[in-house]
């Protein structure tokens, strides 16, 4: 009202050259301001610092998350932990099922200008092998040739049906052949020389500790990607000063916020919370050897009984994940999850239980709580608590992971509390559960779980599959020394201005190619 | 001769020391009473005491006792009321009964270090003081080096490889404040180790242990009177500092320091998780100063340095 607007529509020259030198204003504004929602813009993503920065060995979020802008793998695992072709458009798999043929997409370039061809891709798992990289776990043993330029052959010994998911591995970035020192700081005028894969962006500037951008690369081999301009890292080590950041709009993605950080951002406008289900659990594992606490069946049922999962889910973990059961696997591994779990808390039949067992009325143990997580200190009291009801007294002890896992000590006590992280591949929960092997922390040896794994590490179709994780399952309900409290969601949190982004189970394997970051 | 022994017969009968004693007390208090902030101090102290002598009376819920409603959902993050003071925390302890116990715990383990701190140091600082010579040159070089090692590395080292027990807290405390104590006790006893009832009593022939605890202690004993409220104090920090670094005693013990720890992950959700403790901490810190300061005072004693 301070404006008349006769002043602007009147009669007057100078007052119509006025007007329409604002109208002209208004729309060069509008123009300028719509181009840069077409802009792709930059993603900033709050992290702690890298580490380890050399692909076959960085294990991290954050070292994954670097690596996975410069180079590509042959194939992607997918959020939902399916697998999509990537460097490799396609695949055969042998009858036998122990030779597997790749054939490489054409016309790939690395940053440098030289093209990709399958003897980088052969160099690159021989050097896995070479660093003992923890990719040689899930790949077991091989050999790799160049049958052409864009076709590559790997040959295993024995079936391995999670060999794909070694091909995938966040380990396999794919380096350029006689690669010596990757991702090392080079001397001179191009210092960012060593970073040279054939992803969707560029390292243009790296700070270490700091920052890094990375920009888009002009020639990546998929039509229209990368939608963004450029990726920036702002290093921040602190996870509620990573929180601050996004609060603030410093930074457009965070993720692995833990469930106070996340109550400070709930509710607040122009912040988009997002979850993915991991198999990441806490372990309660009893030794069930002999003369172990839970050598009796009976006393690792009365356990269960006294364990009320979804109270802890609810307090301790607030929400962030879904219930567990007696087994390892959660449903994050839809095909092979079974949920034969009748989750029945009963402290009063765990009493009885434990009359039965040992004639005593009440029996007591220590109880060794690993502090992996912030919450697994709450998880450990909060048990005590419950299994008090069920007459199991124990005394927590708190530990700390570098000593516990260190010393050795999570193989040899009774009672404990172990985290395990998310991992690709179910195989590697249960193998646990096999006599002799090396993280086989309850001491269990039942052959006939030995024999079921050995079967499903060895079958491709999934049909079977799913049937001997049944009986995996169904075994462990019966006479399994673990209780799985939950199993935990990772949570990241973005800016509403930033679109496509789809966090991965483990954020570092976040794919930023088809994100875009629209500005106000 | 006859004389003096009956004078030393008559005032060691048990009524006559008690008399003594409450003279003694009296008359402490009096001269307290004219330093209102040591006065404080004082009560303050006396407050806590109480509360860790009769902390399970007063408390309403046990320390490690996990709230639940009417519908047996536990009790979280519930804000100070008439029910819950303090509040509660996010496992459903109640802060206000944990406060109350943790007394206990950050008065006891403190208060027996401190005392074999303050018994071990009087003992070596009189011996090495009242014999001089190499004696005293070996004992005090080696507790010199005891005391050149930072107070909470020494801690962190013996804990980590012990294991954080009661015992272990002890034992460094034992051991970090032992030679502060024998220092301080050791310089008292060579400004009285030459005067004339010192001399006489070594005349008379008496034992060593006579002359350390019968002629020399009553001297030093201001000394030590304010050096162990000035260690007890120390004490109660270090004992808390440890409890917040994680290497106090093991959960669910309501120690105060590992309580601050807990909540200060907390703090914007449930601040009062963290007030309480904290204010505990350095009301009990602030009012053994201010004894120890009264001490001082009354004792007209300069202290030690270190």
């Amino acid at each position: 009202m301070f404006l008349n607007i006769r002043h602007l529509t009147g009669r007057s020259g100078i007052s119509r050259i006025m007007f329409t030198s604002l109208i002209v204003l208004i729309l060069s504004v509008l123009a300028i301001s719509v181009t840069a929602q077409d802009d792709g813009g930059t993603l900033i993503v709050g992290l702690p610092s890298v580490e380890t920065l050399d692909p076959a060995l960085g294990t991290n979020d954050p070292e994954v998350l670097f690596n996975g802008q410069i180079y590509d793998r042959l194939i992607d695992v997918l959020p939902d932990g399916t697998l999509a072709p990537n460097l490799a458009q396609d695949w055969t798999i042998s009858e036998d099922g122990l030779t597997y043929t790749f054939n490489l997409v054409e016309g790939v370039t690395f940053h440098d200008g030289s093209p990709f061809t399958a003897a980088d891709v052969v160099f690159t798992f021989n050097r896995l092998v070479e660093l003992e990289s923890s990719a040689v776990g899930l790949l077991g043993e091989f050999t790799v040739e160049a049958i052409d330029d864009t076709t590559v052959q790997f040959v295993v010994p024995q079936i391995n049906a999670d060999f794909l998911y070694g091909i995938a591995s966040r380990f396999a970035s794919i380096l350029k052949d006689g690669t010596t020192e990757p991702n090392v700081i080079a001397e001179g005028d191009a210092p960012y020389a060593n970073f040279n894969g054939t992803g969707p962006f560029v390292l243009s500037d790296y700070s270490p500790g700091e920052s890094a951008i990375f920009t888009a690369n002009e020639n990546y081999w998929i039509e229209g990607q990368p939608t963004l301009d450029a990726v920036e890292f702002l290093f921040i080590g602190d996870s509620q000063a990573r929180v601050d950041a996004l609060s603030s709009g410093v930074v457009d993605f965070i993720f692995k916020i833990t469930s106070s950080e996340l109550a400070t951002l709930g509710g607040q406008d122009g912040i988009v919370i997002t979850q993915q289900a991991t198999n990441q659990h806490p372990l309660v594992r009893i030794r069930a050897d002999e003369g172990a606490l839970g050598e009796d069946p009976r006393i690792l049922q009365a356990f269960r009984l006294t364990t009320n999962r979804q109270e802890l889910l609810d307090v301790v973990q607030e929400g962030l994940g879904v219930v567990g059961n007696n087994n390892p696997l959660g449903p994050k591994y839809g095909d092979f999850y079974v949920d034969v779990s009748e989750d029945v808390y009963d402290p009063e039949a765990a009493c009885a239980l434990i009359l039965e067992a040992t004639g005593e009325e009440r029996i007591s143990s220590d109880f060794y709580v690993s502090l992996d997580f912030a919450n697994y200190g709450d998880l450990g009291l909060a048990l005590r608590d419950q299994w008090s009801q069920g007459c199991i007294d124990v005394e927590v002890i708190e530990r700390d992971p570098g000593i516990y896992y260190g010393d050795g000590e999570w193989l040899e006590v009774d009672l404990g509390i172990t985290g395990w992280g998310d991992r690709p591949v179910p195989s590697y929960f249960v193998e646990a559960f096999i006599e002799g092997a090396p993280f086989n922390e309850t001491h269990f040896a039942d052959e006939e779980v030995a024999s079921l794994v050995a079967q499903a590490n060895q079958t491709v179709d999934t049909a079977t599959r799913r049937d001997l994780y049944t009986q995996i399952a169904e075994i462990f309900e019966e006479r399994g020394p673990v209780i799985v409290p939950w199993f935990s969601s990772v949570v990241g949190a973005y800016s509403d201005n930033v679109e496509g982004l789809v966090m991965a189970p483990f954020p570092g394997s976040t794919d930023f190619r088809t994100v875009s970051v629209t500005t106000d | 001769m006859s004389t003096i022994s009956n004078s030393v017969e008559s005032s060691g009968t048990p009524r006559s020391f008690i008399v003594r004693w409450l003279q003694g007390a009296w008359s402490f208090f009096r001269q307290l009473a004219k330093q209102p902030l040591s006065l404080i101090g004082t009560l303050i102290v006396a407050l806590f005491f109480l509360l860790a002598a009769l902390g399970p009376f007063i408390a309403p819920y046990d320390f490690d006792e996990v709230i639940r409603d009417d519908t047996n959902s536990i009790v979280t993050r519930e804000a100070p009321s008439l029910s819950h003071p303090f509040g509660t925390d996010r496992r459903g302890y109640d802060v206000f009964s944990r406060v109350i116990w943790g007394a206990r715990e950050i008065i006891t383990l403190p208060g027996i270090a401190t005392a074999i701190s303050v018994t071990l140091g009087a003992i070596i600082g009189m011996t090495i003081g009242y014999y001089g010579g190499w004696v005293d040159e070996v004992v005090s070089r080696a507790l010199d080096s005891l005391l050149s090692i930072p107070a909470l590395v020494l801690a962190l080292v013996m804990l980590g490889i012990a294991g954080p027990t009661d015992i272990g807290i002890i034992a460094v405390v034992v051991l970090l404040y032992t030679p502060i104590v024998t220092r301080v006790i050791r310089s008292a006893t060579l400004g009285v180790r030459s005067l004339g009832y010192v001399e006489a009593a070594r005349l008379r022939g008496e034992s060593t242990t006579y002359i350390l605890f019968r002629e020399i202690l009553p001297s030093v004993l201001p000394a030590l009177a304010v050096e162990a409220a000035l260690r007890f104090s120390y004490a109660i920090f270090l004992t808390a500092s440890l409890g917040f670094l994680g290497l106090g005693v093991q959960p669910p013990s309501p120690d105060w320091g590992r309580m601050v720890a807990e909540a200060r992950g907390e703090f914007t959700r449930t601040p009062w998780t963290l007030w309480y403790p904290t204010l505990a901490i350095a009301t009990l810190v602030i009012g053994v100063n201010l004894m120890a300061d009264g001490l001082r005072r009354i004792f007209r004693y300069e202290g030690s340095t270190v």
